[in-house]
């Protein structure tokens, strides 16, 4: 069925439940702020091709820019709407979600009462990578660790439901600042029109927030530790640190000496306040964790230990990005904050549990099943496209390492309006991903990163898998 | 002083050499004794050339940490440590009562039943445990493992190395105290008992006497009530005063003496260890004992 909701907007995909009402109407949001511009192809396929120089022209790109020809991120010029009372909800709710996860993990390195009192299953977080033990007993400042969280937000039948939580080094806040700076270049009038919350407050936001865990608040000299120009996310990490005048290193720009951190500049030796790090914190220190890493310096752990240098987030916030320990977020809101959870998990099955595990062997087309310790949707798999030889090996497989393995059940992600590459519309799988910094109080950034599936077929969103990102517009009203 | 108590002191020399000059080295020393239990350190000193000041802290497992940082550029980095420990005679060896797994499964304790990164707990080892244990939850059982593990396996140094594997055990049937001890861990912890490696030394029976080269490990047990029984899967049975216990951890890989990190191009040699423990006699002791009273009396007063 089609419908056509004014004399200059053309027939929308049904699918498309992110704009259309399941008759085909377009959704009010919509309605209101794309109706004219889903009229007019010829300018949406000029802002695509602009865009597609305007990225290239800037080399933003997802991938490694070492390398002659990575790829830019397929930017969709048409945005993804969402209604001030969506947001509100959404914010309330991931809010929520941030602090119970920073108790969790203060937890974990404190007294740990919720593997005492069983609603985090001990053998999980014992047994998970990212519990850094010889970390128990070190108290952050401030007590806080997970301060930038970006969490995966996917809507299923018209409901907003978490599909991952990532407090380890999570990416992707570049490229919906860049996003919105290539609309607001692109199509001002547009989105001017449209009345949409500004997302520039974002570098301001994060400099107070790591401002206020240096050791000596009046001097914060802030590093942004990267891995290096190989890593996929490089672009992002030397943007943040300019936008934050940081300045940004790698693991052999800084040294420790007697327990404090210096950053080679050219001036000579410069101290540094705070590591806003970019390295999964296994990496951190090769004098405690992996001895053959170079992305950090021997005696970093120690010099945070002291208290000499702040780490956002802090070592050891991994914990609570183990996909084995997400199915517990919701019981850990009950059990820190004590409230009702006000978003939900996407239904999840802890492996490790006997009686789920034979839940998910017995309906195994309807799950996807993710490796606990992988991301960028490496190594993901749905049991609706694995052959009978497959599931067998995939149920033997969950049966010798149920650790290793989580399972979720396949669900519909909503799709949206995406420009297809003859220039007509067509609907994509999309979730969202709003980063949340925990500062005195968690602060979500209005928005946050669309990524749209590949094609029409694809179910995956993420970017090492081809897919692309999109604007996303919280309205004002 | 507890007339029942042995004396033993402790001289552990290790050299490290690197191929040329490095600048800095970062090292993590575990080298101190523990004072838990039975055991405490009279005296402990830690000497490095080239010179440094180091500085401690107490790790996740309760065991003392040096952190050795040398500035200047060195090719050599030696060690000495000289201790006195004494050991009381335990007070009846004890037998711990087994888990009931539910109450494991919340308890802190239950981090040393899983595996960790030198004890996988694999096939091999499952089908050793059912062979070995099946299901006998008893103490005994393990007092009996820790003389089956002897018998089964021949004792051969150099037969491993540091870094080998409960594979290369089995495979090998040869190998030594690291290895026997992270083969009773797997065996035990497939029965569900929290089981720990402890690193040490073994001094010498008569007084005056002296062993040298003798860098020791075994395990131990916790029994539900919390409390850590010893056992010795090399010499089969209960540890006893002359186990002089140094560090303990999931594995070998928590209680390694030295962990190092260091600038430059260079590739660092096997260390050189030489391990001296010598049995003091009472008097030696007792001047052991009032040299340790005065040096607290002293820090007491600064």
């Amino acid at each position: 069925m089609i419908a056509t909701p004014g004399p200059a907007c053309p027939p929308l995909p049904v699918g498309a439940d992110e704009c259309v009402t399941a008759s085909g109407a377009p959704r009010p949001a919509y309605a209101r702020t794309l109706a004219a511009a889903l009229g007019d192809a010829a300018m949406l396929t000029d802002m695509r091709d602009r865009a597609i120089a305007w990225f290239a022209g800037r080399g933003i790109t997802f991938g490694v820019p070492a390398l002659e020809g990575a790829p830019i991120i397929p930017f969709d010029p048409i945005p993804r709407v969402l209604a001030a009372t969506e947001w509100r909800a959404i914010d309330r709710a991931l809010a929520q979600r941030v602090m119970a996860l920073d108790a969790f993990v203060a937890d974990c390195y404190g007294a740990q009462r919720a593997l005492r009192d069983g609603v985090v299953p001990a053998r999980l977080v014992y047994s998970s990578t990212g519990y850094l033990r010889d970390l128990v007993g070190v108290r952050p400042p401030r007590a806080t660790h997970c301060h930038v969280a970006g969490i995966d937000v996917v809507r299923v039948d018209g409901t907003f439901l978490v599909l991952e939580d990532n407090v380890r080094v999570p990416s992707g806040i570049a490229y919906a600042l860049v996003a919105r700076e290539a609309t607001l270049e692109l199509a001002r009038d547009w989105i001017t029109a449209a009345g949409v919350r500004s997302i520039d407050g974002y570098a301001s936001r994060l400099r107070r927030t790591l401002e206020r865990i240096a050791p000596r608040p009046w001097e914060a000299r802030i590093a942004v530790l990267t891995p290096g120009p190989y890593n996929a996310a490089f672009f992002e990490h030397r943007m943040l640190a300019d936008a934050i005048g940081g300045v940004l290193v790698s693991g052999d720009e800084i040294v420790v000496h007697e327990d404090e951190v210096y950053c080679r500049c050219a001036s000579g030796l410069e101290r540094v306040d705070v590591i806003y790090s970019r390295v999964n914190a296994e990496w951190l220190d090769p004098l405690l964790f992996r001895p053959e890493s170079l992305l950090g310096p021997p005696g970093l752990v120690e010099a945070w230990r002291r208290g000499n240098v702040a780490i956002a987030n802090a070592p050891g916030s991994g914990v609570a990005d183990d996909k084995a320990i997400y199915p517990y977020v919701p019981a850990m809101v009950r059990y820190y904050l004590g409230e009702e959870p006000l978003i939900d998990n996407v239904p999840t099955y802890d492996i490790s549990d006997d009686r789920q595990r034979r839940h998910v062997v017995a309906h195994l087309d309807r799950m996807v099943i993710k490796p606990v310790d992988s991301s960028g949707g490496y190594g993901v798999t749905f049991g609706r496209l694995m052959s009978a030889a497959e599931r067998a090996a995939t149920a033997a497989e969950l049966e010798a390492q149920p650790r290793g393995w989580l399972a979720q059940e396949e669900v519909a992600l909503s799709r949206a309006l995406c420009l297809s590459p003859n220039g007509g519309l067509e609907a994509r799988a999309v979730d969202l991903r709003p980063f949340v910094l925990l500062d005195e109080q968690p602060w979500v950034v209005p928005g946050g990163l669309t990524r749209v599936a590949r094609d029409t077929e694809t179910l995956v969103v993420n970017s090492s898998q081809g897919g692309g990102s999109k604007d996303t517009w919280i309205l004002t009203r | 002083m507890d007339s029942h108590a042995l004396t033993f002191a402790v001289s552990h020399h290790t050299i490290l050499r690197y191929s040329e000059a490095v600048s800095p080295s970062y090292n993590e020393v575990r080298m101190r004794p523990r004072d838990r239990g039975t055991q405490r350190t009279l005296t402990f000193a830690l000497i490095t050339s080239p010179p440094a000041v180091p500085r401690s802290r107490v790790d996740f497992f309760g065991n003392t940490v040096h952190r050795v940082d040398i500035g200047d550029p060195h090719d050599t980095l030696a060690m000495a440590v000289e201790t006195v420990v004494e050991s009381a005679l335990p007070r009846g060896r004890s037998s711990p009562a087994g888990w009931d797994p539910a109450t494991l499964e919340r308890d802190a304790r239950l981090e040393y039943a899983l595996a960790s990164p030198r004890v996988p707990l694999g096939p091999s080892t499952a089908a050793l445990s059912r062979e070995w244990i099946g299901d006998d939850r008893s103490f005994d059982a393990l007092v009996e493992l820790s003389m089956l593990i002897p018998r089964e396996f021949r004792y051969l140094t150099g037969a491993t190395t540091v870094d080998s594997s409960i594979e290369d055990l089995l495979g090998g049937g040869a190998g030594v105290c690291q290895d026997f001890s992270h083969l009773f861990l797997a065996v035990a912890r497939h029965a569900g008992w929290p089981a720990r490696y402890v690193s040490g030394y073994l001094g010498p029976e008569g007084e005056h006497a002296s062993t040298s080269g003798v860098s020791h490990a075994w395990v131990e047990v916790c029994g539900a009530d919390g409390t850590w029984a010893g056992l010795d899967p090399t010499h089969g049975g209960h540890v006893g005063p002359h186990h002089l216990r140094l560090a303990v951890g999931r594995d070998y890989g928590d209680v390694a003496p030295h962990r190092g990190v260091f600038y430059g191009t260079a590739h660092a040699s096997t260390p050189e260890v030489t391990v001296r423990v010598t049995r003091m006699s009472e008097r030696a002791a007792r001047t052991a004992e009032r040299g340790a009273a005065l040096y607290w009396q002293q820090q007491q007063q600064q």
